[in-house]
Order: structure tokens, then C-alpha cells, then sequence
């Protein structure tokens, strides 16, 4: 993102962009649908040892940030990440590990945390409320039983939830906002592949068929859960955010190459104004995004007064403008942007998608509204 | 530079206790019209005490040299000052005082001499010496290089003749920082040359121009026959484009004084009061609109301190990067102003006499292409990142490589010379 970074944390940003390298590079994207479990598992256990799912939990319970700002580096990494078009429940299981680690009971964070962070297992995080994300999603009615509560209801948009072993589930509850943390395989929990825009990742639909939970699976206090899913979803918008960012960069310099190779008229087209200016003007919008996305993950790591509404700015600003540099990318490239062959198609497919992640650009000023008091 | 450097907790505490005891704080219904550089001789006056103030007190001029009067000190003490600053009333020259202490000081400290400086410097930064830019033309703008004013060596003097343009606060001016053509059987960017020119010199008629609005931020000038000498020279004779290159980039706002002094956290509170007084504060479009502001206003503030970082850590020098801050605020700046006027319906575009919305908003919305096209256009910032930052290859060019005297020629038969 071209921001001075410590010594630490370009041994993670070198070791992370090889790691992918190897990995998964861009062709494997095209080929693989990442829907192989044991494959996912291996690429989410060396992952984890990179510490790509410890940056957002305190040291005391295992976890740590190599610069003092975990939300940075993890925003760093989500850039890298984005780049290459990356599969897997990165920013999910970040959230849920962080959900973890602020209200977690003991066998919640000795069992399932370290789980997480080890890369032995992964979590899908199922957005059921939407009073605090918004009408993406879904909706989860928990009701109170004798001896603890039964979930109904559905949630969509989960990425690389097929994968995942352990849910944590955000519903409505009679006085407010619930979270639980269930096995993805618990009876009454169905899990079905939706077919998606973005082939670069694997969606899922979630639905809850009165699930029987009990009152040790809650997380947190019963009935007030509304302030840390807040800020749940802001970490998700973060990392969404900086993933695009890194979607939206890599897809701008393909077709900036390609308007100084491509020839018309006895020139290459980059020469014309009219495609320069375009170029231009989404360069611009590519900066802001960095500009605003680094802010909002400071904020974001140091606890800042200004944490959530600057994670909606970031959310409304990148997700608009990542669609429209994905757009003006295409004009550029002209019909090879139509070809399955050419990658432009998997960017668009990407950042069109991630607008929408964790709330549209709409909801989040309308949000934004609502956190500065009016 | 081996001296002892202030630190910035230090000067914060100094400034403060300086602001504190000195300044008066500035009181809350002082909404000037968005973009409005008029002042009054009286403000202007008053500015100049207040400005005196200031260089006594060793406020004038904090990044500016030592030697010249400045304080020696750097862009971020700068910004610690105008943050301890804000909400206090500190010298307002209008859009010319942003001018002068950026793109007019800072290209003078880059390319005069010991002598010319120790004589304008000190002056400037005590307010005796107001300076505006004579530079624009009727016949160019954007093209800057294409200028016409002449000015011609006549027994060991220079004198000049022609027109000048969108000189913002020329009226109020003492001196002029004025290009003019030396050298006509050259190609354009190699015959120019600055000069020091008094307003109240012999020949030099400046002319205020009401502007859309009804007020007067800038003017014109008329150039008859003004004689100069060589202590008036700025830079190099023929090298003058060498000076403006460093004027564009801190007039892009690469210097340090542009970008808003505060991070913005509190929502549009204009288009909020805008929004309530129209009722609509409820409603999801204004809503969205005051929101799609907020979030703009946010993110151009940390494009700007991106593009600061980046000059200032950049291994190489890429002062083409300052065309972001300009692009964005002419980009958005109009956007804003129409925002404005969609939330506020018919409050903004009809008003009894004594409602400020109706105005405030009219007017904001009539200058809201300043940032567009004053201090270089859109597309002038675009053909520079485009070409200079992104590396795209330039346009053909029909005037750079022949003598200046053969482009005007040739641009008159233009329509038969294409294709």
C-alpha cells in the first residue's frame, strides 16, 4: 500500500505475498474452486503459521500483532491478499477470533480460539441481526428454552463457510443481540453452495431449523452483544476494504500496461486523452481508497473514538469506488475484457461482490448518519 | 542545521501559550461563502497588523529561514501551529495569502538570490510586502508556457508590456510576481523569464473583475511600458520555467499550508444545518447526500497527508504525486457544492434577505468549479499524473520544439494544417 512499514512487518508482508506465490498464485485461482476441504486445510494451516489469523488477539491468550497495531498489519496482509484474488475465511475467522478473545467463556477460547489461530480449524461468521449489519445477511431468531435456546432462521454471504468447523452466530433475541458459537455440524444446521458472481470464492447459504443450544455456547453477555458486533463488523469491513484495495491496485496496473502496449491509430492508446484522463481520475480513486482504508485500520487498532465510523467511511468509499475502477478497467481493456481467458472478468466479479460484503456503500452512509448523532 | 531544533511538544506548548494570551477567538457565525476571496481594505489592513504580530512573535513564517526572517523551523511545526490555531482569528489575505506564503515564498527561497530575499522576505512575512501573481493571460492559461506579455532590454533596463489575469487579490497587492517572454526566437519554455513587479509602479494598471457571485477575489492588469531593472529579475534570465515548475507543484499543494488543518470527524455540520433547516433531516436522500460528503471530505483530508508522507519519504523525487491533492479537491469540490444545493431544495436557490442558507448555499454553489479550474484545470492535473506518475505515454505536440515567434503564426492557419 506503499506506506513505511517496520522491519517486522515486512518479514510478514515478504513471507505472506511468497506464500501465496507458491501456493495459490492467480492461475490456481482460475483452475481450483477452493472447495476442496483438505486442501483448504492445508492452505489455512500454513497460513496460520505465518500468523494470519493471531493479528487481532491480545498476547495473553496466544495471539499478537508484529507492530503494536494488529489491525494494520492484518489490513497489510488483506491487501496482499486481494491482490492474488485469495480464497478462504481470512476476514471471518479474524472476526470471530477477535469475538473470541473480548467475551469468549474459558473452554470457548482454550478449545476454539487456539483452534483458529493454529489453522486447525476456521469459522464462518453468520450475520443474523440485522440491526447491527444491515440487510446483508440474514436474519436469526434465538429463543429462550428451559435450558438454553433455539436458533431459526437463515444467513447467506458467508464466505468459505463450507470449510468452516465452527460458527459464530449473531441473532436477535427477545431484548436485544445474541452471539453463539456452534459447531458447524450441529443437527438443524444446514449448509448449501450458492452459485455466485464471484467465482474466485465459495458462497454459502446457513440455515438454522431450531437448533438446540445451550447456554454455555452463548458468547458474551445474553441480550448485549450489539457493541461488540459493531465493532465485529467494522473489522470485517476493514479487512474487506484493504482486500479490495488490493483487488482494485493489481487490476489498475493491468490496464495500465495494457493502454501503453496497445496500439491504435499509430499510438499507443494511454496516449489519448481520453483513455489517460479515465486512467487518471480512477488513479485517484485508488489513492483515496489506500488513504482512507490505512486510516480507518488505525483507528481501528488503537481503539480511536472514531473506530467504527471510520470503518463505514472506508466500506462506503472503497466499496463504491472499487466497482467503478473495476468499470473504467474494462472500458479500457475494450473486447479482450469480454474473454474468459483474460483475468479482468475475475476482478470486476471480485470487487463487485466486496462492495456488497458487510454492507453496501448506501447502508454504511446511512450508518454513518446514525453514529455521528443524526 | 546544527542548531538546537524546538521540539514538537515544545512548540505546541509555546504556540498555545502564545495563541492563548494573543489572539482573539473567532467567532462562530463567521461562515464566509465557500471559496469567496473578497476582502475589504479595512480586513486587508487589519491583516497586516495581526501579521506583524505574528513576525514579532516568531509565528510569521515558522518553516521559512532564519536568515530571511522565518522561524527555521519545519512543515510539521507549521501544521502543530494551524492546529493549535484553528478557531482563533489569524491574518486573512484572502486566497492571495495562501499564494504568497506557499507558491510565491517558497519558489523565491528556491531561486533568488541572498540580496533579493534579505529585501523581500522579511517584508512579506511582517505583512509589508503583500505579493499576488502576475501570470495567467486573456490568451493563456493552461498553457502557461504560451504567454505574451513582453518584456524587452532597453539601456541596461527591462520594460514590459502586455496583460495579466485571474491575478486573485492583485488589488490589495504590493508586488507582483510576473512572467514575460525575453526571448521569442526560442522554443516557448525557454524564453521566459520572472520579474518583481511594485503594483505601483509607472505604467501598471490593475483592474478589478466583479465576479459571478457579485464579489471581487481577482483581477485583471494592463502592462504599458513598466520599466524594471535586474535587481527585479527572479531566478535566471531565460530560465523562468524552471521557477514556474516549482511554483505548480506548491501551488498543487505540495506546500504545506493547502490541506485542511483538521481531520474531519463531524458530519458535513454545513449540510446538516442545511438539511435540518429544510426539514429534511429525516429524509434518506439528503441523508445519503450529507453522508456521500462526509465521506469524501474524510477521504480527500487523508489523501492529503498520504501525498505528504509520500514527497516527504519518497527515494525519488516525484513532485507530480502533489496533482492527486488537486485533482481530488477539483473533482469533488464541485460535487460538494451541488450536494449542497440538492439538500437544501428551494431554501438554496430562493431567500429572504437576512437568510444566510439561501446565500451561503447560492454562492458555494456559483464557485464551486474554482477548484476545477483555478491554479491549473482538472484535465491539466490529469495530463500530469497521467503522463508523469502512471507513465503513459504523451500527447503529440505541435508548438515545443519551434521558435515562439512561428507558433502564433502557425496557430492561425491551424484549420489547414490538421491532417
Amino acid at each position: 500500500m506503499d506506506r513505511d512499514v517496520t522491519q517486522d512487518q515486512r518479514y510478514l508482508l515478504d513471507a505472506s505475498a511468497r506464500f501465496i506465490e507458491q501456493t495459490y498464485p492467480l492461475e490456481r485461482v482460475r483452475e481450483k474452486p477452493f472447495r476442496d476441504a483438505d486442501w483448504a486445510a492445508d492452505y489455512r494451516r500454513r497460513a496460520a503459521e505465518l500468523g494470519w489469523f493471531s493479528m487481532l488477539v491480545p498476547d495473553e491468550f496466544g495471539g499478537g500483532s508484529v507492530s503494536g497495531n494488529g489491525a494494520v498489519d492484518a489490513t497489510l496482509v488483506a491487501y496482499l491478499r486481494g491482490g492474488m484474488l485469495q480464497p478462504g475465511a481470512f476476514v471471518a475467522t479474524n472476526v470471530v477470533a477477535h469475538a473470541l478473545s473480548v467475551a469468549g467463556n474459558e473452554e470457548q477460547r482454550e478449545k476454539v480460539l487456539a483452534a483458529l489461530m493454529s489453522g486447525e480449524q476456521s469459522a464462518a461468521w453468520a450475520v443474523g441481526a440485522p440491526a447491527v449489519h444491515g440487510p446483508v445477511g440474514g436474519t436469526v431468531q434465538a429463543k429462550a428454552t428451559g435450558s438454553g435456546y433455539e436458533l431459526t432462521g437463515s444467513t447467506s454471504f458467508m464466505v468459505d463457510a463450507d470449510t468452516a468447523s465452527w460458527l459464530l452466530v449473531t441473532a436477535e433475541v427477545e431484548d436485544g443481540v445474541s452471539q453463539f458459537l456452534l459447531p458447524a455440524g450441529l443437527p438443524g444446521v444446514s449448509v448449501t453452495s450458492l452459485e455466485s458472481l464471484d467465482i474466485t470464492r465459495a458462497f454459502t447459504e446457513v440455515r438454522f431449523d431450531r437448533v438446540q443450544v445451550s447456554a454455555s455456547d452463548v458468547v458474551g453477555e445474553p441480550g448485549r452483544a450489539a457493541e461488540p458486533a459493531a465493532r465485529q463488523l467494522a473489522i470485517g469491513c476493514v479487512l474487506t476494504a484493504a482486500e479490495s484495495v488490493g483487488a482494485m491496485d493489481h487490476d489498475f496496473s493491468m490496464a495500465v500496461q495494457y493502454a501503453k502496449d496497445r496500439i491504435a491509430f499509430g499510438r499507443p492508446i494511454g496516449s489519448f486523452q481520453a483513455i489517460k484522463h479515465l486512467l487518471a481520475d480512477t488513479s485517484l480513486l485508488l489513492e483515496m481508497s489506500k488513504a482512507v482504508t490505512l486510516s480507518a485500520a488505525e483507528n481501528l487498532g488503537t481503539d480511536d473514538g472514531y473506530a467504527l465510523e471510520s470503518a463505514s467511511i472506508a466500506k462506503a468509499f472503497v466499496g463504491e469506488h472499487g466497482v467503478d475502477l473495476a468499470q473504467n478497467c474494462f472500458q479500457v481493456f475494450g473486447g479482450i475484457g469480454f474473454t474468459w481467458e483474460h483475468n479482468q472478468h475475475l476482478y470486476l466479479r471480485r470487487l463487485t461482490t466486496d462492495a456488497a460484503l458487510y454492507g453496501d456503500p448506501a447502508w454504511h452512509r446511512e450508518r454513518l448518519c446514525r453514529l455521528s448523532g443524526l | 542545521m546544527t542548531k538546537h531544533m524546538v521540539d514538537l511538544d515544545e512548540f505546541r506548548g509555546e504556540a498555545r501559550t502564545w495563541i492563548r494570551a494573543n489572539l482573539e477567538r473567532r467567532p462562530q457565525s463567521d461562515a464566509r461563502a465557500a471559496g469567496s476571496d473578497d476582502r475589504t481594505p479595512e480586513e486587508i489592513a487589519e491583516s497586516r497588523v495581526l501579521q506583524r504580530k505574528f513576525f514579532e512573535a516568531g509565528f510569521a513564517g515558522i518553516s521559512y529561514p532564519a536568515e530571511y526572517g522565518g522561524r527555521g523551523l519545519t512543515p510539521a511545526h507549521e501544521q502543530v501551529f494551524r492546529e493549535e490555531a484553528a478557531g482563533y482569528i489569524t491574518p486573512d489575505f484572502g486566497g492571495a495569502g495562501h499564494v504568497m506564503f506557499t507558491a510565491i515564498g517558497r519558489s523565491l527561497l528556491a531561486h533568488c538570490t541572498p540580496e533579493f530575499l534579505r529585501r523581500h522576505i522579511p517584508k512579506m512575512l511582517a505583512g509589508e510586502e503583500l505579493w499576488c501573481q502576475f501570470y495567467s493571460e486573456p490568451d493563456a492559461g493552461s498553457d502557461l508556457a504560451g504567454i505574451r506579455t513582453r518584456a524587452g532590454r532597453e539601456n541596461d533596463r527591462w520594460v514590459l508590456n502586455g496583460a495579466k489575469i485571474w491575478s486573485t487579490g492583485a488589488h490589495h497587492a504590493d508586488y507582483a510576481m510576473c512572467l514575460a517572454r525575453t526571448n521569442w526566437d526560442v522554443p516557448k519554455h525557454v524564453g521566459l523569464t520572472w520579474f518583481a513587479v511594485p503594483t505601483n509602479a509607472p505604467g501598471v494598471l490593475v483592474r478589478p473583475i466583479k465576479q459571478i457571485t457579485g464579489s471581487t477575489g481577482f483581477c485583471e492588469e494592463f502592462l504599458d511600458n513598466v520599466v524594471l531593472t535586474d535587481d527585479d529579475v527572479i531566478g535566471e534570465v531565460d530560465q523562468g520555467w524552471t521557477v514556474a515548475q516549482t511554483m505548480l507543484v506548491y501551488e498543487r499543494g505540495a506546500g504545506s499550508s493547502g490541506s485542511a488543518p483538521i481531520e474531519p470527524r463531524i458530519l458535513a455540520s454545513d449540510l446538516v444545518a442545511a438539511a435540518r433547516q429544510a426539514g429534511r433531516a429525516d429524509d434518506p436522500v439528503a441523508r445519503q447526500a450529507i453522508a456521500r460528503a462526509h465521506v469524501n471530505d474524510y477521504a480527500q483530508y487523508h489523501l492529503g497527508k498520504r501525498i505528504s508522507a509520500l514527497l516527504r519519504t519518497s527515494s525519488k523525487p516525484q513532485p507530480a504525486i502533489a496533482a492527486y491533492g488537486k485533482l481530488a479537491s477539483g473533482t469533488l469540490g464541485p460535487i460538494r457544492a451541488r450536494l449542497a444545493v440538492e439538500i437544501a431544495g428551494p431554501l438554496g436557490l430562493l431567500w429572504r434577505e437576512d437568510d444566510e442558507l439561501g446565500a451561503a448555499t447560492s454562492a458555494g454553489y456559483l464557485n464551486g468549479r474554482v477548484s476545477s479550474i483555478a491554479a491549473g484545470t482538472n484535465e491539466m492535473q490529469r495530463n500530469g499524473i497521467g503522463e508523469r506518475v502512471l507513465g503513459l505515454p504523451r500527447e503529440p505536440s505541435f508548438d515545443s520544439t519551434k521558435p515562439f515567434s512561428q507558433v502564433v503564426r502557425d496557430a492561425r492557419n491551424w484549420s489547414h494544417r490538421v491532417g
